[in-house]
């Protein structure tokens, strides 16, 4: 008897698990893993820490740091993979700046941060090879398919572009 | 015989400078198309190149970017070059029509004939699309019959067609600003009641409630405390990357207008840019704080 509950309650916590892991994937947020709580707070840190290393990035390639940009690119690479984590579903306080079409239209959305890895993670491997022409070709359309393009679909405009 | 055979080579001639002057014409209209920002409005995000339908909600109602490919049913296909200036320039149809200055023909009235002549080669070039654009719903009786006509009589100030494009220098600059790039449009302050463009004002900017679509526009005077205080190399990275000074990257619809369709702002050769640059940096400064 107290085994037949055991496995029953086993049971039930698998299925919890499972359904807890389905409504994950379905209602389009991805399990949050570090944060302080405040979702807003946290997500325009996390841009404004990549907008300081885009900077940082241009900087080193007109001064001809190849090399130099690679833990930067680094970072936007790892901090590009948290995007879709810190936008919950309707988390929009006045003070945020991003449009309902984040979760209109999800995948969408989620796929311009993935592709944010990839180039990012494409600009570190360039940079670590020093190949100087391929840090330039991707640093030429590397903030407008990046940042850029969640910017111009899923931000309200700033009032300084 | 001799004449005959004189002729034919002269046709012969002709016929090939024809021929190879017209992938240089295909080329300048592509990069007039870029400087426009890429004609944006005609083309729905991930949809066609210029196939039109984007919504446009207006406090007269509600209106639909035309499909200007080249499909003669939905398109402009069957119309003339003639016509396709007079619509772009003078914002009328074949029929007669009037194009809503949603349409920003008032800016475009000051491109030069040859870059008009050279955009409607390549928007000839591109894929047709058979899409019909869907009817407007205009809100306001006799908009369109009274009150657009008295509008575009009294308030609407168009730009003047130069002879020929300026090549250089900060003319070409004020050109690209003022015509191609149509800047005032979103830049220049509206008056709230008339929503007719300050030029004594120009790119001065704009508050939420006469920027486009709602949203607020920059000084882009050199104004010091309200206006842009980039320098030239920052303006014309911007244009042509989307990246600000400050590590932010440009969204909104000046994001669309850098990125264009087939072509946009990011396209246009670094000495165009500059010459905005230059231009913009010439402007009379005007006090006028944007929040």
């Amino acid at each position: 008897m107290i085994r037949r509950t055991t496995v029953h309650r086993r049971r039930i916590l698998l299925l919890g698990l499972v359904a807890a892991m389905v409504s994950a994937c379905t209602t389009g947020s991805a399990p949050r893993m570090v944060g302080t709580g405040n979702v807003v707070y946290d997500r325009q840190r996390l841009m404004k820490i990549q907008g300081a290393q885009w900077n940082e990035i241009q900087a080193k390639f007109k001064a001809g740091d190849i090399k130099g940009i690679a833990p930067n690119a680094e970072v936007e690479a790892v901090t590009s993979m948290q995007i879709p984590s810190l936008f919950p579903e309707g988390s929009l306080p006045s003070r945020s700046k991003a449009k309902p079409e984040i979760w209109e239209r999800w995948g969408e959305f989620e796929a311009t941060a993935k592709n944010m890895t990839i180039w990012s993670e494409r600009l570190r491997d360039a940079a670590q090879a020093n190949d100087e022409k391929a840090v330039a070709d991707i640093m030429k359309d590397y903030g407008r398919v990046t940042c850029g393009a969640c910017h111009t679909t899923f931000r309200q405009p700033q009032t300084q572009q | 015989m001799l004449s005959l055979l004189v002729a034919l080579l002269l046709l012969l001639g002709s016929a090939l400078a024809a021929g190879a002057a017209e992938p240089d014409q295909l080329a300048r209209g592509k990069y007039v198309f870029g400087a426009t920002g890429g004609c944006g409005c005609h083309t729905e995000p991930k949809g066609a190149v210029n196939a039109g339908g984007r919504k446009y909600d207006g406090p007269f109602g509600t209106v639909y970017s035309s499909n200007i490919t080249p499909d003669p049913k939905t398109g402009i296909g069957s119309w003339t070059d003639e016509q396709i200036i007079t619509a772009v320039r003078l914002g009328r149809r074949p029929n007669g029509e009037r194009i809503l200055p949603v349409h920003p023909f008032t800016s475009f009235n000051g491109m030069a004939e040859e870059d008009l002549t050279a955009l409607v080669k390549f928007l000839r070039s591109v894929s047709p699309v058979n899409k019909p654009t869907p009817p407007k719903r205009i809100t306001i009786p006799m908009f369109e019959s009274v009150f657009l006509p008295a509008w575009l009589m009294t308030f609407a100030s168009k730009e003047t067609p130069p002879a020929t494009a300026p090549v250089s220098g900060v003319a070409r600059g004020e050109y690209l600003v003022r015509a191609v790039g149509h800047c005032s449009e979103c830049h220049t302050p509206r008056s709230a009641l008339t929503m007719a463009l300050d030029t004594s004002r120009l790119l001065a900017g704009n508050t939420k409630k006469t920027g486009p679509e709602g949203q607020a526009t920059p000084n882009l005077t050199p104004d010091k405390g309200t206006g842009l205080d980039w320098s030239e190399e920052q303006i014309v990275t911007y244009l042509q990357t989307g990246n600000r000074p400050d590590g932010d990257v440009a969204g909104g619809l000046m994001g669309e207008m850098i990125q264009g369709t087939a072509a946009g702002y990011k396209d246009m050769t670094k000495a165009d840019l500059q010459a905005i640059a230059r231009f913009l940096k010439s402007i009379p400064a005007v006090k006028n704080k944007i929040d």
